[in-house]
């Protein structure tokens, strides 16, 4: 009889838990994975001190000119110094409080929607929201109550590009919601010219309607009227984003659950009546995270103005860079910084409407 | 705008509204939706009225010309780049169709290039490495929140721009060949019995989709499975390579090379084509990325689990159970964001790429001033390829949809 022989211990098992398990398990879970990521790690190591030397150690800050810029680094000299430029384009200085009070009264209005009592917050905030572009218009224009004329020629930069966004969304919002209803309607010829509507404005490229906007408009109007560049494009945005929106609503009018149709239906509430009062409250509840995408989309496109000639930031760069007084090449840094612009606005409006989609999600309350 | 009613005159109304059966006929819905409607024909017929009349007032009172005559006169002006043989004594209607085909083409680039960064990005966002998924993540927020615009003139002004003049060209073996002034391809010169590796080619093709069939019918009837993929890249490669060398290879290739102070013979591929191929892809692919992401993710963890309970291999779950499903979200996405793609190849005009716009509305518009025909025109052919890509992609979308029995 042989002796008895038991097996080895096994090894113990390998940690699952703390730094150093987390790092075998997301960086190094096997042989390809370890090669990539030492590569991507080498491609950073290799990369960023550069582009931090570039953009921060050996950058030039301070100055007024391009003979400021001595150093090897980027030359931030030249967004400084176009900075009012890139923000108001060529409104006057000593008439740019008007500009910064309407972002002032944007992020109040905004601010506004999110925060008043409920029991008037709707109303009151739809309100504030219609009236903001007329005010804009009378505000930033001027030529009443000793406020100087601002000719449309003047206004340019960043501020152009949000103002033009908002007023477009805001005037399209009632728009778009007629057109979402008209395609959902019983009624053949309304749900006919509402799906043409619609779709020729979601089917052709920006830019054309901003063509149209440009020169064919002007033909449509009669002999002699003479309406401004900038409220024609305007018009033309207002139209292109309410087919975008209406098929937003549209969702959200099928996403509300037919038993709230019927129960208003039932307690007799008239068809506006259940529309203002029962579904359009939650079809924009539902709708926001789209709507606020939509929005994104049109800002971004904003910076097509360029093309038909409107000096919005893009090409207020353009302009800076071909000056004569700032000839060094400093496309880089121009770029730069308008993609940062940009990018931060976009982005941080996504993350809001990630937010909102959260804080309004009352649906599951559990 | 509720009063409370009691319970008498609850009791009077539905009285009345019994005993009276016959409403006014303004409350009959019927009735109201015919007056709407007529409403509405007559607001529609006065608006384009109207606009129609200051048109015509106003074309009168400038000069304008009206009417497609224009499209059979001599444009007199050059095309920067055309798929087929252009002179500037050439007609408008030509260079509708040059400017259509340089749209097709930046299209058809673009699309191809942002489906695959599109896919790559979309399945890194589920690497189990960190660093993958983050690049993935970067990728997608960082192309997606800048303007379109901005990305092409970054690519054409900042990167195109500052490659090496042709002397210093950057190449590859020899054959290929950038430099600021375009990218340089070999080109393929066939010669006389070249069309029967072009013909094989045809062959292959076809048989695929046989091969196909014959493959799902055998896997419904036997359960036998077929390495279709597989026979199918032998298929394209080896047909037409053996045609070539059954005829010994009846062709040659044209090197670009440089003479005086640039490239020429093979292919040249314009920075405008470059810069606007590569903006449309990458900013497109951020979106098709985003899409597949979300796809994957509408795919329940149980379904993996699932399939590998009953011993199906890594790589066939991902083809067999995960990549079926997620396409039903992702197809419909995909289409709306090939549309987009052909919508925003317009921007060609930012930078001077000839597409369809740029020649059309852009040069033709400003030399015969017919604002109305032009626009129209381009928009009819831009309404009519992204009808083509919805049918394209609803028919691919039929095919990966839910059956429901």
């Amino acid at each position: 009889m042989k002796d008895f022989q038991p097996i080895a211990d096994r090894p113990a098992p390998v940690q699952t838990v703390g730094p150093v398990a987390w790092i075998r398990e997301n960086l190094f879970s096997s042989i390809g994975n370890s090669i990539v990521t030492l590569g991507i790690i080498a491609f950073l190591v290799y990369y960023i001190p550069p582009i931090l030397d570039w953009a921060f150690f050996s950058a030039n800050w301070s100055g007024t000119t391009e003979d400021a810029c001595v150093k090897d680094g980027a030359c931030w000299v030249f967004i400084n110094a176009w900075s009012y430029q890139f923000f108001y384009g060529t409104y006057p200085l000593e008439e740019v409080w008007r500009i910064n009070l309407m972002i002032v009264l944007l992020l109040i209005v905004i601010a506004m929607s999110f925060t008043l009592p409920k029991h008037y917050r709707m109303k009151a905030s739809i309100a504030a929201w219609l009236a903001l572009p007329l005010i804009g218009m009378a505000v930033l224009y001027g030529g009443w109550g000793g406020l100087e004329v601002v000719s449309t020629d003047l206004w340019g930069g960043f501020t152009l590009n949000v103002f033009m966004a908002a007023a477009s969304i805001i005037v399209a919002f009632p728009f778009s919601f007629l057109w979402a209803l008209g395609r959902r309607s019983q009624m053949p010829f309304i749900r006919s010219v509402s799906v043409i509507f619609i779709e020729f404005f979601r089917g052709v490229p920006v830019l054309s309607l901003f063509f149209m906007g440009s020169v064919m408009l002007p033909l449509f109007f009669a002999e002699g009227t003479n309406v401004d560049k900038l409220i024609r494009v305007w018009l033309v945005l207002i139209f292109f984003m309410s087919g975008y929106m209406a098929e937003v609503f549209r969702g959200g009018f099928a996403a509300v659950p037919s038993g709230q149709y019927e129960a208003a239906d039932s307690v007799g509430l008239s068809y506006w009546q259940k529309i203002l009062l029962i579904i359009l409250p939650q079809v924009i509840k539902i709708s926001m995270p789209n709507i606020l995408a939509t929005f994104v989309m049109l800002f971004k496109n904003t910076t097509f103005l360029l093309i038909i000639g409107i000096p919005e930031v893009v090409q207020t760069l353009q302009t800076a860079l071909s000056n004569s007084y700032w000839l060094g090449g400093h496309a880089l840094e121009g770029y730069l910084f308008v993609f940062l612009v940009f990018w931060a606005s976009c982005f941080g409006m996504s993350v809001l409407s990630r937010r909102i989609e959260r804080t309004m999600n009352t649906d599951k309350r559990d | 705008m509720f009063k409370q009613k009691t319970l008498e005159e609850v009791k009077a109304s539905a009285r009345r509204s019994s005993g009276n059966s016959s409403a006014a006929f303004y409350n009959n819905p019927n009735v109201r939706a015919i007056f709407y409607q007529i409403l509405l024909v007559f607001g529609l017929g006065y608006f384009f009225y109207s606009i129609i009349s200051n048109v015509l007032a106003n074309m009168e009172a400038t000069g304008i010309k009206t009417g497609f005559s224009f499209l059979g006169a001599s444009a007199g002006y050059d095309v920067l780049m055309t798929l087929i043989s252009f002179e500037s004594t050439d007609t408008y209607g030509k260079i509708f169709i040059v400017g259509f085909l340089n749209t097709l083409l930046v299209s058809a680039i673009g699309i191809f290039f942002a489906t695959i960064l599109g896919f790559i990005f979309g399945v890194a966002a589920f690497s189990h490495n960190l660093l993958i998924r983050k690049a993935a993540l970067v990728y997608v927020e960082i192309f997606r929140n800048i303007p379109l615009l901005l990305q092409v003139f970054f690519w054409y002004f900042a990167v195109l721009s500052a490659l090496p003049g042709a002397r210093q060209s950057l190449s590859l073996g020899e054959t290929i060949f950038l430099n600021v002034r375009g990218l340089y391809l070999p080109k393929m010169v066939g010669g006389d019995l070249f069309w029967l590796a072009e013909a094989a080619l045809g062959v292959a093709i076809v048989g695929i989709f046989v091969l196909r069939r014959w493959a799902k019918k055998r896997q419904d009837e036997t359960g036998q499975q077929f390495p279709v993929l597989n026979a199918s890249i032998a298929m394209v490669i080896g047909l037409p390579l053996l045609a070539l060398i059954v005829t010994g290879f009846p062709f040659e290739m044209e090197y670009p090379a440089l003479k005086g102070f640039n490239y020429f013979g093979g292919i040249t591929v314009i920075p405008e084509l470059m810069a606007l191929a590569i903006a449309l892809s990458v900013y497109t692919g951020a979106f098709i990325a985003e899409a597949v992401r979300a796809g994957v993710q509408a795919i329940p963890h149980g379904q993996t689990e699932a399939a590998r309970s009953i011993g199906l291999k890594e790589k066939k779950i991902m083809q067999l159970i995960i990549v079926p499903q997620a396409m039903r979200v992702i197809v419909p996405l995909l289409n709306s964001e090939y549309q987009s793609l052909v919508k925003n190849s317009t921007l060609a005009a930012a930078i001077g790429y000839p597409d369809l716009f740029n020649v059309f509305v852009g040069t033709a518009l400003n030399q015969t001033g017919q604002a109305i025909e032009t626009i129209f025109m381009t928009i009819i052919v831009y309404f009519v390829v992204n009808m083509v890509i919805s049918f394209l992609m609803n028919r691919f979308n039929n095919a990966v949809a839910l059956v429901s029995r």
